[in-house]
Formats: C-alpha cells, sequence, structure tokens
C-alpha cells in the first residue's frame, strides 16, 4: 500500500490492514490500478502458471475483488488464457469473470469462444453444462451465432443437467436476438421437450417458451399439455409445482367432468409444506371452480389450516404476505376467520408491518361473539410504545364502531383520560368520522370532548377537534371558550386547513350561540381578512363577511346542513365482494399493496414513486377521515351566480339525491380521457362556477374515485351525474340521468361538463 | 423471475451482489434504504417495496437482508420462500449465515448462486443435491485441498441429478443404515396479566434423518394421530394413505430433511408448562419502580424444564435497574432497554426469582404499560401435544435399519404480559 493513500483517506489505509472489515470493501477503489498491475504480472508468470493452487488462488483473487466491486476488467486477456485447463474449478471462476466483464470487452470475450464452444463437447456433463451455461450468459452482441449450434446439440444430449442448461439458453438467446423473430422450429423442439423424462428440464421448458413467445401471450396450454403437467406434478420440486400450477391457470377444462378430475388430481396439493404450492392450488382451484361458489367456499374452508399456519410462520415475511391474503378471503367471507381471532392478536416482538395487518384483520372478522374480547385486545394496543401502531389500534376501534358503537365510543373516552398527544388527536378525529356516519353517538361524544383542546397540537386533530365544536357546539358547554382559545392564539397558528375551519366553526356556532360568539368572531373576520396572508384564508373570511352582510337567514340556509348522514357511506367500497372479484389476483402482489394501489402503480410506473408506507396508508383508507374537511363544508355552499341555463340548486339533500338516483336510468354516459393526479377541490370549485353543485366526493388519490353531482336547469329539468375514475382505464367515466327525458338539455348539459372537465385536465398538464 | 440479488447489512452496505439477467444498478437498493430510514427500526422494513421499474422482496436472516429485484408480476409468497432458501444453504454451508462467513467464502457463494438459479428460475435447491455440485467447505477440506490442490467440487455428475425421484439420488450406500426422527414442539402463548391464556398454540415438526442404502420406503404411524390438526407434507409422503389410514408412506430423500409440520390448536390441549407471578410497578410522580418475577413449573409432566431465559423489553423511561436474582444471571442494556435474564433450570424446591428496583428519568410521566415478559425454555423427552410414534417399518430393501425417535418441547412466541 502506498503511504500517500494513507493521508487521502486514512479509513481506507486501516481497512487494508485487514483490523476493519467493513471498509476493506472500499479500500480497493483507490489501489485499483496497481491491484490490476500487480495481479497482471501474478497471472502472466510461468511459475505461477505451472503451480496449479497458486495459479487458482491469484484467479480467486480476481475474483473476490471482482464482487467487491472493483475493475478488473484490466486482466481479460490474462483470464481468457486461464480458461484453458483441466481444473473445474478454475474453469467455474473463469466463466464466472466472463460473463461480468464480457459486455465492457466484447472483442476480447470473442476470443474466450473458443475455449467455450470445445468445452460444450467435454465428456463431462458437468462441464458441458457449465460451458453452455456462460456462453448463453456472456450478454455480448454477436455472440448468438456462435451458440446456437451448441444450445441446438444441448438440447439432444444425454445428460438432464446439460438439457436444463440448454433449454434456458434458448430464452436467453431469444433476448439477445431483441425480441424481433421467434424461431418456429426451436419452440416446436421446446414443447416437444415438454415430454423429457426430467422433470426440471419439462418446467425449464414451460419458462423458456413462456418468455421467447412473450409477445404472442406465452405458451400455449392445451389439452394434452395440461394433463401431462397435471400428472408430473407429483415429481416436481416445489419450486416447479408452484409455477406448473401458474401455468394451468391458461388452461379451460372441456367438460365438467374434466374440472372435477383435476381439481381432484390436484387436491393434495393443497396440503403441501409450501405455502407457495399451497396459494398456487388455492388460486387454480377458485379460477377453474369461478362457476361454483360451493366449490370455492370448501376450497377456502380446507386452505384455512395452511393459511393460518403461514400467518405464524417463523418467517415474519411469509406472515406479512399470509395476512395480506387474510384480508382479501374477509372481504367476501366475513365470518370466515372469526373463531381464529386470537391468531391475530399481536405480540410485542413482532415487526411493525405485521402488527398493522394484524390490527386490520382483527378489524374486519369481528363479529357478536368475539367483539369482547377483540375490543380489549385492540385497547391494550392503544398505549402501545409506538406511536404509529397505537394510533392504528384507534382508528381499527373506530372502525368497528360503525357496528358495535356504544363499547368503542367508551374506550374512546377513555383513553382521552390518559391525556396523551398522539392518543387524543386520533380519538377525535375518529369521533369526528363516527359522528358523521354513527349519529346516535353524537350525546357521548360531545360529553367527551371537553378538555381535549389541551393535548391536540397538531393540524389534523385540531380540525377535528374544531368541525365537532362547530356542528355540535350547543351540546358542549364550553365550546365558545375553547374556540375563543384558538381565535386568540390564531396568530401563531401556522396551519392554514386549521384557520379555515375555526372560520366555519365559528360562524356556526354563532348562529346557535350568538351571544357568546359575536364579539370574537368579529375579531377573528378581522384578523383574517386585515391580516392574514394566506390567500384562501382570506378570501374565506371575506366570503363569510359578505355573506353576514347579506343577512342571518342566507348564512342559515347556507351553512345550516345536515349533521350527520349516513348515507354518504355510498362513497366507500361496497361491502358485498364475490370471491370471482379478487380470484385472479390471488397469490400476486396485489393483495400485499390493494388492487387499486397496485393498479396506479403498475400504470404509471416510472411516473410517481410509491413508498414503502404504501401498506400502511391502503390500511387506514377504510378507516381514515370520509371527506376532506374542506368538502365537507364547501359542498354545502352554493353558488348563487345566475346562469344562463342551470339555476343553483336548491337543497338537494344528499339523501333525497340518492333516491332519485337510484330511481333513474342512465340517460348519457360517456368516457372522457384523463391522467395523472388532480384535486377535487379545484374540480368542484370549476363546477360551481358553472352551478353544478357537487353532493358528495372521494377523497383525492382514492381509487377508485367517484363524484356525484346535480345540476337544475330553469324548467326544473334535474341532472344528476356521476363522475367515475378508474385509474387502469385513465379515463374518466361520466353517467348521467335526467329526470325529464330531454335531449337537447341534456346535450347541451354534456357540453358544459365536458368543457369544464376538459379545462381542469388542461390546467393540469 | 428473480433478476438479481443484493444482500445487504445492517449499515447498509451492499456487500454482494448477484444478477442473473441484465445487471440492475446498486441505485435501485436506494429505494430500499429509503424504506430503512422510514422504518427507524431494521425489524421493520416492509418486505415488498415497489419502485419505478422493480419490485424489492426481501427478506430479513440473522442482521442482513436478502434483497432480490424483480421485474415481473410474481407470487411474493414464492420469492420469499425462496429467498429463505438461499439463507438456509448458506447457514447450512458455512455454519452460519452472516456478513463474514458469506465474505469469507465468497467464491463458495457465487457457486451456489449459480446453481441455484438460472435465468432467474429456481433450479437446485436440495442440500444433498447441492452439496454433490459444491462440496461445502471444512478446515480439514481446506488444509487437504491446500496440499493436494484439489477442489470442493465434485466432478462428476451428482446422481441425484439422474434419478427420477427428484428428492433422493439413486445408488445410495451406507454401511450403517440409521433412520432418526426428531419430534419438535414449539409453544406459541400469549398469557394475560392473571395468568390465564389468552391464545396458546402448539407449532409441530417432525425433521428426520435417513441414511438409508437403496430405495428403501417407510411407513411410520402414531399411537394419536387424530391430535394433528393441519399438516403440511414433504413432497415425498403419500397423501392419499394419510387421508385413509393416517400412516405417513414415503420413500425419504437422502440425509436431512422436514418430514411434516403440524398444528395442535385446541385450547384444553395445549399445556402451559411454565407460570409467572408477578409484580412490576412504577409509582406516579417518582422515579423509580418495583420489579419482581418469579418463574415456576406447571403441567410439565413431570419433566425438568431447562434452558429458560426471560427477555423484557423495558419502556423508554427506564433508565437502569438495580436487581438481585437467585439464580442464574442478567443483563440490561441502558440503551435498548432490554432486560435479559438467563436462568437455566427450575427445581422445584427453590424458585428462581427476579427483583429489585427499576430507575426511571426523572420528570418523565410514569409508563402507561408494563411491558410484556417473553419466556424461552425447553424440556427434552417430552412432546407436550402428547403425541407418539408408534412404529417405523422399512419395505423394499432387506437389511434392518436402526431407528430412533427424541421429543423436544420448546417456547415458540411465548409472551406473559403484565
Amino acid at each position: 500500500m502506498l503511504p500517500h493513500q494513507d493521508e487521502k483517506e486514512p479509513t481506507s489505509y486501516r481497512g487494508s490492514c485487514g483490523s476493519c472489515p467493513v471498509t476493506v470493501r472500499k479500500m480497493p477503489y483507490l489501489g485499483s490500478e496497481d491491484v490490476v498491475k500487480e495481479l497482471k504480472k501474478a497471472l502472466c508468470n510461468p511459475h505461477i502458471q505451472a503451480d496449479r493452487l497458486r495459479y487458482r488462488n491469484v484467479i480467486q483473487r480476481v475474483i473476490r475483488y471482482m464482487t467487491q466491486g472493483l475493475d478488473m476488467s484490466g486482466v481479460f486477456m490474462e483470464m481468457v488464457k486461464a480458461s484453458a485447463t483441466v481444473d473445474i474449478v478454475q474453469k467455474k471462476l473463469v466463466y464466472l469473470y466472463m460473463c461480468t466483464y464480457a459486455p465492457l470487452k466484447p472483442d476480447l470475450a470473442l476470443l474466450a469462444i473458443n475455449t467455450l464452444c470445445k468445452d460444450c463437447s467435454d465428456p463431462n456433463p458437468m462441464v458441458r453444462g457449465l460451458a453452455l451455461r456462460s456462453m448463453c450468459s456472456l450478454r455480448m452482441p454477436g455472440v448468438q451465432e456462435y451458440i446456437q449450434q451448441p444450445i441446438l446439440n444441448g438440447l439432444r444430449d444425454k445428460a438432464s443437467y446439460v438439457r436444463r442448461v440448454a433449454v434456458l439458453g434458448c430464452a436467453k438467446m431469444h433476448n439477445l436476438h431483441g425480441d424481433s423473430e421467434v424461431d418456429g422450429a426451436l419452440v416446436n423442439e421446446l414443447y416437444s421437450l415438454l415430454r423429457d423424462q426430467d422433470p426440471i428440464v419439462v418446467v425449464n421448458c414451460l419458462r423458456s417458451l413462456e418468455e421467447i413467445l412473450k409477445l404472442e401471450g406465452g405458451v400455449v396450454i392445451n389439452k394434452p399439455i395440461a394433463h401431462h403437467l397435471l400428472n408430473r406434478m407429483s415429481k416436481l420440486d416445489q419450486w416447479g409445482q408452484a409455477e406448473v400450477l401458474n401455468f394451468l391457470l391458461r388452461y379451460q377444462p372441456r367438460s365438467e367432468e374434466e374440472l372435477f378430475d383435476i381439481l381432484n388430481l390436484l387436491d393434495s396439493f393443497l396440503k403441501s409444506s409450501s405455502p407457495g404450492v399451497v396459494m398456487g392450488a388455492t388460486k387454480l382451484f377458485l379460477i377453474l371452480a369461478k362457476k361454483f361458489p360451493h366449490v370455492q367456499t370448501d376450497v377456502l374452508v380446507r386452505v384455512k389450516g395452511p393459511l393460518l399456519a403461514a400467518c405464524s410462520s417463523e418467517s415474519r415475511e411469509l406472515c406479512f404476505v399470509a395476512l395480506c391474503h387474510v384480508r382479501q378471503i374477509l372481504h367476501s367471507l366475513p365470518g370466515h376467520f372469526s373463531s381464529h381471532y386470537k391468531k391475530f392478536f399481536c405480540s410485542y416482538s413482532e415487526p411493525h408491518y405485521i402488527k398493522l395487518q394484524k390490527v386490520e384483520v382483527l378489524c374486519e372478522l369481528v363479529n357478536d361473539e368475539n367483539v369482547q374480547q377483540v375490543l380489549e385486545e385492540l385497547r391494550g394496543y392503544c398505549t402501545d410504545v409506538s406511536a404509529d401502531f397505537a394510533q392504528a389500534a384507534i382508528f381499527a376501534i373506530g372502525g368497528i364502531a360503525r357496528t358495535y358503537t356504544d363499547q368503542c365510543v367508551q374506550i374512546l373516552t377513555e383513553l382521552l383520560g390518559l391525556r396523551q398527544e398522539h392518543i387524543t388527536t386520533v380519538v377525535v378525529q375518529t369521533f369526528r368520522d363516527l359522528v358523521w356516519l354513527c349519529p346516535q353517538c353524537t350525546e357521548a361524544v360531545c360529553q367527551a370532548l371537553p378538555g381535549c383542546e389541551e393535548n391536540i397540537q397538531d393540524s389534523e386533530g385540531k380540525q377535528a377537534l374544531i368541525w365537532l365544536l362547530g356542528v355540535h357546539g350547543e351540546r358542549i358547554p364550553n365550546a365558545p371558550y375553547v374556540l375563543e382559545d384558538f381565535v386568540e392564539n390564531v396568530k401563531s397558528e401556522t396551519f392554514p386547513a386549521v384557520k379555515m375551519e375555526l372560520l366555519t366553526a365559528l360562524l356556526r356556532l354563532f348562529l346557535s350561540r350568538p351571544a357568546e360568539c359575536q364579539d370574537m368572531l368579529g375579531r377573528l373576520l378581522y384578523y383574517c381578512i386585515e391580516e392574514e396572508k394566506d390567500m384562501a384564508v382570506r378570501d374565506r373570511g371575506l366570503f363569510y363577511y359578505r355573506l353576514l352582510l347579506v343577512g342571518i337567514d342566507e348564512v342559515k340556509r347556507i351553512l345550516c346542513s345536515p349533521k350527520s348522514d349516513p348515507t354518504l357511506g355510498l362513497l366507500e367500497d361496497p361491502a358485498e365482494r364475490p370471491v370471482n372479484s379478487w380470484a385472479s389476483d390471488f397469490n400476486t402482489l396485489v393483495p400485499v399493496y390493494g388492487k387499486a394501489h397496485w393498479a396506479t402503480i403498475s400504470k404509471c410506473q416510472g411516473a410517481e414513486r410509491c413508498g414503502p408506507e404504501l401498506p400502511k396508508t391502503s390500511s387506514f383508507a377504510a378507516s381514515g377521515p370520509l371527506i376532506p374537511e374542506d368538502n365537507k363544508e364547501r359542498e354545502q355552499e352554493l353558488p348563487d351566480s345566475g346562469a344562463l341555463m342551470l339555476v343553483p340548486n336548491r337543497q338537494l339533500t344528499a339523501d333525497y339525491f340518492e333516491k332519485t338516483w337510484l330511481s333513474l336510468k342512465v340517460a348519457h354516459q360517456q368516457v372522457l380521457p384523463w391522467r395523472g393526479e388532480f384535486h377535487p377541490d379545484t374540480l368542484q370549485m370549476a363546477l360551481q362556477v358553472v352551478n353544478i353543485q357537487t353532493i358528495a366526493m372521494s377523497r383525492a388519490g382514492t381509487r377508485p374515485w367517484k363524484a356525484y353531482l346535480s345540476a337544475q336547469d330553469d324548467t326544473g329539468c334535474l341532472f344528476l351525474t356521476e363522475l367515475l375514475l378508474e385509474p387502469e382505464n385513465s379515463e374518466m367515466q361520466i353517467s348521467v340521468k335526467q329526470n325529464e327525458a330531454r335531449t337537447e338539455t341534456l346535450n347541451s348539459f354534456i357540453s358544459v361538463l365536458e368543457t369544464v372537465i376538459g379545462t381542469i385536465e388542461e390546467i393540469k398538464s | 423471475m428473480i433478476h438479481s440479488l443484493f444482500l445487504i447489512n445492517c449499515s447498509g452496505d451492499i456487500f454482494l451482489e448477484k444478477h442473473w439477467k441484465s445487471v440492475v444498478s446498486q441505485s435501485v437498493c436506494d429505494y430500499f434504504f429509503e424504506a430503512q430510514e422510514k422504518a427507524a427500526d431494521v425489524e421493520n422494513v416492509p418486505p415488498v417495496i415497489s419502485t419505478p421499474h422493480h419490485y424489492l422482496i426481501s427478506i430479513y436472516r440473522d442482521k442482513l437482508f436478502f434483497v432480490s429485484v424483480i421485474q415481473t408480476e410474481v407470487p411474493p409468497l414464492f420469492v420469499i420462500e425462496f429467498l429463505h432458501r438461499v439463507a438456509d444453504t448458506f447457514q447450512d454451508y458455512f455454519g452460519e449465515c452472516s456478513e463474514a462467513a458469506i465474505k469469507d467464502n465468497v467464491v463458495i457463494v457465487y457457486e451456489l448462486l449459480e446453481e441455484m438459479l438460472d435465468n432467474g428460475f429456481p433450479l437446485a435447491t436440495e442440500s444433498n443435491i447441492l452439496k454433490e455440485l459444491i462440496k461445502p467447505p471444512t478446515i480439514l477440506r481446506s488444509v487437504v485441498n491446500s496440499i493436494t490442490g484439489s477442489s470442493n467440487v465434485g466432478d462428476t455428475l451428482p446422481t441425484g441429478q439422474l434419478s427420477n425421484i427428484p428428492w433422493r439420488r439413486a445408488g445410495v450406500k451406507y454401511t450403517n443404515n440409521e433412520a432418526y426422527f426428531d419430534v419438535v414442539e414449539e409453544i406459541d402463548a400469549i398469557i394475560d396479566k392473571s395468568g390465564s391464556t389468552v391464545f396458546a398454540e402448539i407449532q409441530g415438526v417432525i425433521d428426520a434423518c435417513i441414511k438409508l442404502s437403496g430405495m428403501p420406503d417407510l411407513s411410520l404411524s402414531f399411537m394419536n394421530p387424530r391430535l394433528l390438526d393441519d399438516v403440511s407434507f414433504h413432497p415425498c409422503i403419500r397423501f392419499k394413505r394419510w387421508e385413509s389410514e393416517r400412516v405417513l408412506s414415503f420413500i425419504p430423500p437422502d440425509g436431512n430433511f422436514r418430514l411434516i409440520s403440524y398444528r395442535v390448536s385446541s385450547q384444553n390441549l395445549v399445556a402451559i408448562p411454565v407460570y409467572v407471578k408477578h409484580s412490576i410497578s412504577f409509582k406516579e410522580n417518582s422515579s423509580c419502580g418495583r420489579f419482581d418475577i418469579t418463574i415456576g413449573p406447571k403441567q410439565n409432566m413431570g419433566k425438568t424444564i431447562e434452558g429458560i431465559t426471560v427477555t423484557v423489553h423495558m419502556p423508554k423511561v427506564v433508565l437502569n435497574m438495580n436487581l438481585t436474582t437467585t439464580q442464574g444471571s442478567y443483563t440490561f442494556d441502558p440503551v435498548t432497554k432490554v432486560l435479559t435474564w438467563d436462568v437455566g433450570k427450575i427445581t422445584p424446591q427453590k424458585l428462581p426469582s427476579l427483583k429489585g428496583l427499576v430507575n426511571l428519568q426523572s420528570g418523565a410521566p410514569k409508563p402507561e404499560e408494563n411491558p410484556s415478559l417473553n419466556i424461552q425454555f425447553k424440556i427434552q423427552q417430552l412432546a407436550i401435544s402428547g403425541l407418539k410414534v408408534n412404529r417405523l417399518d422399512m419395505y423394499g430393501e432387506k437389511y434392518k435399519p436402526f431407528k430412533g425417535v427424541k421429543y423436544v418441547t420448546k417456547a415458540g412466541k411465548f409472551q406473559v404480559r403484565t
């Protein structure tokens, strides 16, 4: 080691002394040239070449440096020479080296081809296989012409080891050709090799054909092939079994009889020791039996055991994926795992992602018998050291509260008593969603609220609390005083969303308790209009100010909306999800990500990066707030400007909307192109301009995203519209219903709608 | 299927990479590191991560991450299982699956990875077949190799590759024919504050070590096969025979393998062999607390419980612990807040206990929740479910093999809440 390197990079010098194994890896980057020079000299040294052992040691050093990321391409010539040896280890090492550097030195690599070709006809099948595999992995242009003949010979080799290599070599050769042409003769040869003695050759044929025929939809599984594979199943190793099960999904049995024959043959694989095979077999059962729901249910009952075993497997990763699949099954068969609920209790030492999945599962399998125990368990998690996990548990209790309201509200109320910031904020958010969906718990929630304000610091929590105080303020004695505190400190408030919420809440409370609120409302409006720097807040302040000038009745008409509306549950996914709707996603990555999310990822790969928090976001989706705060009130604000044709719609409640919507037929349906992300608020604002009222819409980013709109023209004709955004199609589906059939007004309404959506789309891009 | 594999240690160094198709740049691991950073604790890195062009499926084993790069839709369980198999193979070859062992044997590691996957598809993963392709390193062999210049690679094609039964090689010969079975049961349980069982289950496996010449056909029967709830089988077992007669009939692989794994989950059948008396309390507005636990035998079927270790993750506000123990030794790590008590055996005359004071950070609020105790133990010569092997018969060969069955019960995820 040269001394000057010591000055440059002391750690690397230390590393070279071997005192610190971690830095050894980094050391050679500096001394690279010298190391290469030294190794080159050693490789050329005839004395070393003569001594088999020393020669091999030098080569091993080259490989070692190579794997440590050091550029060793400088000794390529010498390494090629070293390949001409009878020593099989040396050959292996040199081949490994060549596969790594051939793309960098294609001209030199051609020199090695000769030796490799010769090795392909070596009497030792190991050498033949090794040489063929290395040749196929060279990944350099022009190598195709040299490998074609050895591969064809390899396909007919008497040693199965060589045939296995040759079959996969076909796929590698095809890739080198640039996927352009498919060699028909080769494909036929591979199809005939499906009858090979060796089970791995058979599976490799399938893998190879699948890659070669990618553009034509992959390998074709016809009846003879399907039955041949089924009969060979028991001879395959677990990887082969899992893959063949996957290929068999393509086969469509001709008759019911054949179908049940196949299912009988596959029965034992549901009990395999490999979870991968069990899942593969389950999926095949579900798909084949798609017309026989009782068979599907039966299969799901039978894999319950293996699936539960995977859920408590030693491997945490297996547990995680199995839990994701359990959730998938629960969507269709809610009671399926209810008696095993204790399986999903979290233990302290489990990693987070497993705990979060388990909580989610617990939330879904709750029934009358286990609700007490499940809630007790979840209650324990709420005080977990990890704030994230505690919050997930609280949201889960909130989810259960939609069915078992009283018990849950009591637990949540007790949690407030702990006076922990991270707990209080989530509890209050849960309460907000709960009073909206289960109005019967409003009284209990209102009693629990006083005192919370001391333990809330974050924006989400404050918004939720202020919203509750505004909407249900008349039942909470000290509501005005709590809001007054917020008004006092509004100057130091950092979140604009909180200020917006505060404005609305205070105005609402003013309507029910004017005496206590008038003064501070004045102060708040003054502050927002005169001093506030955030445009949106200032505009909101001005808007309310002008609204108040119009008169108190007008304010009431606009702000006093229904305080709760469970019918908005229609925005959430329908509860009924038949097995067939997800059977094709079973045993893929979809259950891990959630279908909607998966579609987004696979659609705009490259456009958007989805971080590791995916499982978490999807798990919160059901329990998060139903509608963004801003929308909640905005949807009740009516546009009051005049319009050419559409009039501002009066008092169309969500309830009435839903009734009308369900009773009418779709008058018009069309799709508009729509790409990427957008802000629902923008759309809502734009629609408001043309007097189309938004009844309800999903949160931004939800998939599928939905919105319900209504509008009325001056003759009283109602237009009800549903916007549906499914990311898979990258287009917006519009369905319009009309209570009086009039084509010309319908057409002009649609053109208005088109213009609005078109404009938004343009702004976006 | 599996495009590339990266091995990453806890400090975030990629110390090995292998590509089966085109080379994927190391920068793809940045997404993994990002996730690792977000997860705070290495244990919490999610196993599936998506990046713009790839999916990263990873496992965490022995302080190492095995990160595989996937480009097409795959069954996730398949990949995870395979990665574990890779880790198992390293463990099998080098005695441990650690960064040092892998670096020391980097050449063998590459040879193994080359044989285990081709073009991204799993090929040879059975340990006994791999060992014929690539001989594991031993001290003796490396000495011999360095003297004679011979290698750790088999010169001839392994016979197992040619056999029609994928799990057994042809022409096996032993001078001593032996068949051993280990019945290993692990108790997973959650015990609540008052000592009653919240949840308990036995996860059992039967591991076999078979060294029999030729093509023996074995059948193994149990005294009480109905005990077994959910059984998964090694591919060698004839499933129909089990369905009809409850007998395990099979041509065994050569060497070590897992014959079956099973669960016993009906609550009343799961005996809990130890109990813990505990009183852990933190005083309000004071910087200390009391800690007192005692362990005793419960339903131990008259066998000695040994190898007991108690691990407790104390709350963050705990600064230090001053404890005295009647038996064994304890350590408390003030950084990770983990208390470990190595107890050893329980002698019923004098029950082991650990008690003393807990020092808390002054001024901090008292912890909301008491910590849970994780307990490890072992009972030799007992399968806690009561499972018993009745007999083992061999057909197809003439010699008389030596047979043996051992039983052991261990704690799995055994947790006592306080």
